[in-house]
């Protein structure tokens, strides 16, 4: 594999940043000068308009949603570590073998602790 | 190696113990857990081995930062008694979390590969954060956590950012690697080694509170519980320390030319910011944030100053100003419980007015401390600031020394407003019980101080 | 028997602390043993020293705190005590002054317990510092003094005692941070040839050091023959003050050569350290804390800072600053000089200002502390001769005002000039002893203060330093001192009695208490002031031997 690159090797990179860059704040001053602007009373509000607010939009939703998500997404990311594992089962052998053990004692015991946390009774 | 194995161990231990009917049983356990640590810690003295594929160094060096850390750490635990009487707090969870991020500073003390150091990093400063916020009915406290979380990780970006561009210059995450890169380098290291050590050096000079990256210290010392803040003054201090000397004296020694005057900057910087702004707070608590941020700024100078001296030095500054603080902060929450005004802990100075005509211990012990953190003779803290210094008139950095002289004057200034409560104003302050262990910790910490200062030899001679 | 003089006290402190709070009553007197065992050892000691000799005497050497510092070598500091011709009239001062303010300490009556501990750990610091020749026991001594001096004006002083004793703390400590700095650059440039000696293996056996020995050892240095881990660095005062153990090339090599700032480093560590003691004797502009302590203090604390700690500035300035740095002194003598005149004058005409007596008396201190520095400034015999015995001189002086002032204090509460006239009626023995203080103050022939200025501004004048128009500024201290002391004593003592209400009743005259330790100041006054001998004959061939290094230029 080429290992060395030169500044010019870098030019598409630079020329899609500019681009990109470009597009951006050219859009935006451009319509900027050419739309046009009618200044009322009115408009200038920052409510111009709408009923008036009822509430709390932020209202509280249970934490315990919160919990089985990120529990969910902690599990499933550590369940990804058994693929390469599986792969390459012949090849660690034994050793592999026993780490993966750790591995899953270790994830077992933080499920047990959540069980006997009563995170997932929902009541 | 064998205490990170063990720590991790029992702090899962730990969060299962929690599920005992009787809490009792967790301190004790803790304090074991500890001690077993720090023995294990020292089968391996005087070897000098390399773990996990290279990842992991474990010295004399590292041994000694290794056994601050615990210190703390134990002191720390010794003075939670508090835990197991308040209902709402959960004592299993917090011991685990200390454990682990005890096994976090480990691996930033004895990194030998950058990836190491993010992940020790990464250990210490999640739990930090998650303690911070432990007090959950307190407002600031959580407000402190979200402020620590926010700040923290964007350091920890920078520093990621960093080391990626390290990797990007060396090809290697190794400590040795990067040294060797720069000396075959010809004195022409790639830029990027420039940038990355620079970002690498932002995030772990934010960690250590040092200006300009200072600013959520205050409110995050003074929103996290007491004993945390303790914990986290003395504890990711010292493992930060750790980690900048073994990044700078093992891979970037080669370009000191490049990054001393930078330090040294900072240094100034950070011992004008805690000096100059600790003397206008009115908060004890407050007053120890800005002080931890210009006891950051001293041990830069052993940094900036990177010598043969600067070892010895740091270990031994960072073991005065451990236990220094850990005393104050202990005798901080028994004056605190006293007072409260609307439900809070009174945590100002007006807190420990009179508090010697009734509990001349706990003054006496609040005294010794201050003048360790004051640096007054006869006390771990004059030495430590003595070895700094000598490290720094070696290297000639005067203007620095000077600076660093003043501002300790500076600091006897609001050291001193405490002993002047205590001492000198008119409290009515009762007699405050202390359970004995608790005494015994004080005393034990404030006897180190005292013998440290008398006979600095004793520790200077383990090294 | 010097480690006694240190030791006793402490001793002493340590007793008081761990007697019971019942037995209160015998706290005083603890401490009034321990000060007259103190005075008594100061005149064991000066029976057993040798005034013949230059050199130090009475030398007690305990190896104390070694710390390898890897390649640097290793540092070792000693507790290392002695003392010469300069040293010892300071000790001596230091015994009577504590003895005499232990009696005065009779009248505290607030926290017996943690006063007389303080009291007592104060006396073994002064001690200490005078007899130190270790730099770093030294610094300690003078260091650790700061904080019973700070509790015991700030728990034991007048209303404003917090502002005071922080005040007075945060002067003196900036001015230590600064010798601090010098201590450290000298310790990593100055060796001790013995140990070093003993390291590189020339000899076997501490005793073998002769002259020759050092002499080689000093010229293996110069030609950069010893590795440096194995030099031994020390903070031997003695190693210190020799030109040959220092490093070349070091940060504070005698050669000079390293410029800080545009300054050569030696130079610059003189100006830090002359700061430093500064502070403490106090030149002005640096004296401002002096005033405020000394109102706040109460009396015996008063006696101890004006007759003891403010002579540790100058005995620092001798030992220290002009010891180690000659050039230095050579250099600034006029600049330095020149600060010793403003003092004089500066303190005098303040004093002439002020209301209260207290800080009148400790205007007149900063004024007569002056002629220190003017004396030691002039580097020559007389000079640093009358520079020792001015201190002396006011040591007892000072501690003679103060008493005094705390007498009309303890009647009245009520220390302003012009709230009395005409006490010499009320108070025949006060206004007698009184006068004579005064007198003596100001420099009358026949007592110590006339000696002490007198010599000093003969050295000033003599100096070929110091152009003679300084001396006659000078001068004109001695005219101030005569007229704010003759005004008080006539606003004070003379014409028809008169006093406000509300001290009615009070302006009793001396007890026995008092006189005991006012009559006998006034007989140390008169007898130094006679026989000047007494005290020369200490210093001077300390002083001779001392000169000599000054004679080179």
């Amino acid at each position: 594999m080429n290992t060395t690159y030169l500044p010019s090797d870098y030019l598409p990179i630079f020329i899609q940043l500019v681009l990109a860059l470009g597009f951006i704040v050219g859009s935006m001053i451009v319509s900027h000068n050419i739309g046009p602007k009618r200044h009322s009373e009115k408009k200038d509000d920052p409510f111009e308009c709408g009923i008036p607010v009822k509430g709390d939009a932020r209202t509280p939703i249970s934490i315990k949603y919160f919990l089985i998500a990120i529990l969910f997404v902690l599990f499933d990311v550590e369940v990804i570590f058994l693929y390469p594992w599986a792969v390459n089962f012949k090849g660690l052998g034994m050793e592999g073998f026993i780490e993966m053990i750790l591995f899953m004692g270790l994830l077992l015991a933080g499920f047990y602790y959540i069980l006997r946390k009563g995170v997932l009774k929902w009541e | 190696m064998l205490p990170i194995i063990l720590l991790s161990v029992f702090g899962i231990v730990l969060l299962f113990l929690g599920f005992l009917k009787t809490r009792a049983v967790l301190l004790p356990a803790a304090l074991l857990f500890i001690l077993i640590a720090l023995g294990a810690g020292f089968l391996e003295w005087n070897k000098s081995y390399l773990y996990f594929g290279d990842m992991l160094l474990i010295n004399n060096l590292a041994i000694l930062f290794s056994t601050i850390v615990l210190i703390s750490a134990f002191m720390v635990v010794a003075l939670s008694g508090d835990f197991l009487e308040d209902e709402m707090a959960q004592p299993a969870e917090y011991y685990a979390i200390l454990l682990f991020s005890i096994v976090g500073a480990m691996m930033m003390i004895g990194y030998e590969n950058l990836i190491m150091l993010f992940v020790g990093v990464e250990i210490l400063s999640v739990s930090m954060y998650i303690l911070t916020g432990s007090d959950k009915r307190n407002l600031r406290s959580n407000e402190a956590a979200l402020k620590y979380f926010l700040m923290g990780s964007f350091a920890t970006g920078f520093m990621l950012f960093g080391m990626a561009l390290l990797y990007g210059a060396v090809g290697s995450f190794t400590l040795t690697d990067i040294k060797s890169y720069i000396l075959l380098s010809h004195g022409r290291p790639s830029l990027l080694l420039y940038m990355g050590e620079l970002l690498v050096l932002i995030g772990m000079l934010f960690k250590v509170s040092a200006a300009p990256f200072h600013f959520w210290t205050p409110d995050v010392y003074e929103g996290a519980p007491t004993l945390f803040t303790a914990f986290m003054s003395t504890v990711v201090k010292t493992a930060g320390f750790a980690a900048l000397l073994q990044l700078l004296s093992v891979s970037f020694s080669a370009i000191y030319g490049f990054w001393w005057v930078i330090l040294a900057a900072i240094t100034a910087l950070t011992l004008l910011a805690g000096n100059l702004t600790a003397v206008y707070q009115n908060s004890f608590k407050r007053m120890m944030a800005y002080s931890s941020i210009s006891h950051a700024g001293y041990l830069l100078i052993g940094l900036a100053a990177l010598g043969q001296q600067s070892r010895s030095a740091l270990v031994f500054y960072s073991l005065a100003y451990s236990l220094a603080t850990i005393s104050a902060f202990g005798i901080l929450l028994l004056v605190a419980k006293q007072h409260t005004t609307d439900g809070r802990p009174d945590e100002s100075y007006s807190a420990f007015n009179g508090l010697s005509r009734n509990n001349p211990l706990l003054a006496f012990v609040l005294a010794v401390s201050m003048l360790s953190l004051a640096g007054i003779p006869l006390t771990a803290g004059f030495w430590g600031k003595f070895m700094l210094f000598s490290a720094a008139v070696d290297r000639g950095m005067v203007w620095i020394l000077i600076l660093a002289v003043l501002m300790s004057a500076v600091g006897i200034y609001y050291y001193f407003r405490v002993v002047i409560a205590m001492y000198f104003r008119e409290g009515q302050a009762g007699r405050i019980r202390v359970a004995p262990f608790y005494q015994f910790i004080l005393i034990a910490a404030t006897a180190l101080t005292i013998i440290l200062g008398i006979v600095p030899g004793l520790f200077q001679n383990i090294m | 028997m010097l480690s006694l003089l240190i030791f006793i006290p402490l001793i002493g402190s340590l007793g008081v602390v761990l007697l019971p709070a019942s037995m209160k009553s015998r706290y005083k007197w603890i401490t009034l043993i321990c000060c007259s065992l103190e005075l008594l050892l100061c005149g064991a000691a000066y029976s057993a020293f040798d005034p013949t000799q230059s050199g130090y005497q009475l030398l007690e050497r305990a190896d104390w705190i070694t710390l390898p510092l890897g390649s640097l070598g290793v540092v070792s500091i000693d507790y290392l005590v002695g003392v010469d011709g300069i040293s010892l009239p300071l000790v001596l001062l230091s015994g009577v002054v504590m003895l005499v303010g232990a009696v005065s300490s009779w009248k505290i009556d607030a926290r017996q317990k943690a006063y007389h501990a303080l009291y007592l750990l104060l006396t073994s610091t002064v001690i200490g510092c005078f007899v130190a020749l270790d730099f770093f026991l030294f610094f300690l001594f003078f260091e650790f003094m700061l904080l019973p001096m700070y509790f015991l004006i700030g728990l034991w002083g007048g209303p404003r005692r917090e502002y005071a004793s922080i005040k007075f703390f945060l002067y003196t400590l900036a001015g230590s941070v600064l010798i601090l700095l010098v201590m450290i650059g000298l310790y990593l440039s100055v060796m001790d040839p013995v140990e070093t000696a003993l390291r590189v293996g020339l000899i076997q056996d501490r005793s073998e050091a002769t002259d020759e020995v050092i002499r080689q050892v000093q010229f293996l240095l110069s030609e950069y023959k010893i590795p440096s881990n194995l030099l031994v660095h020390t903070f031997d005062l003695r190693h210190m003050a020799k030109g040959g153990n220092y490093l070349p090339d070091s940060f504070l090599s005698v050669a000079g050569e390293v410029m800080l700032m545009g300054i050569p480093s030696r130079l610059l560590a003189f100006l830090c350290v002359f700061l430093g003691f500064a502070v403490k004797l106090p030149v002005v502009p640096l004296h401002t804390w002096l005033p405020d302590a000394h109102v706040e203090a109460p009396t015996p604390v008063s006696v101890v800072l004006a007759g003891v700690l403010l002579k540790i500035g100058g005995y620092g300035f001798l030992r220290i600053g002009w010891g180690l740095f000659p050039d230095g002194a050579a250099e600034y003598a006029l600049l330095l000089a020149g600060l010793g005149v403003l003092s004089i004058v500066y303190g005098g005409f303040n004093a002439l200002a002020q209301v209260d007596l207290k800080k009148m008396i400790a205007y007149s201190s900063v004024s007569h502390m002056g002629f220190v520095l003017l004396g030691i400034a002039s580097l020559t015999s007389e000079g640093i001769n009358g520079a020792v015995y001015q201190m002396a001189s006011h040591g007892v002086l000072s501690a003679m005002l103060f008493l005094i002032t705390g007498v009309i204090y303890d009647r009245t509460h009520d220390r302003r000039i012009d709230h009395y006239r005409g006490l010499a009626g009320a108070m025949p023995g006060y206004t007698a002893l009184t006068a004579i203080a005064f007198f003596a103050s100001l420099g009358l022939p026949g007592f110590s203060g006339f000696i002490g200025e007198l010599f000093t501004l003969m050295g000033s004048f003599q100096s070929i330093w110091l152009p003679g128009w300084m001396t006659a500024v000078a001068t004109l201290g001695i005219i101030l001192a005569a007229a704010y002391f003759l005004w008080t004593l006539q606003r004070m003592f003379f014409g028809t009695l008169w006093f406000r209400p509300e001290a009615a009743g009070q302006l009793t005259d001396l007890d026995g208490r008092e006189r005991l330790m006012l009559v006998p100041l006034a007989v140390l006054a008169l007898l130094l002031g006679i026989f000047p001998n007494l005290l020369f004959d200490l210093t001077n061939s300390t002083v001779a031997d001392w000169i000599q290094r000054f004679s080179i230029e």
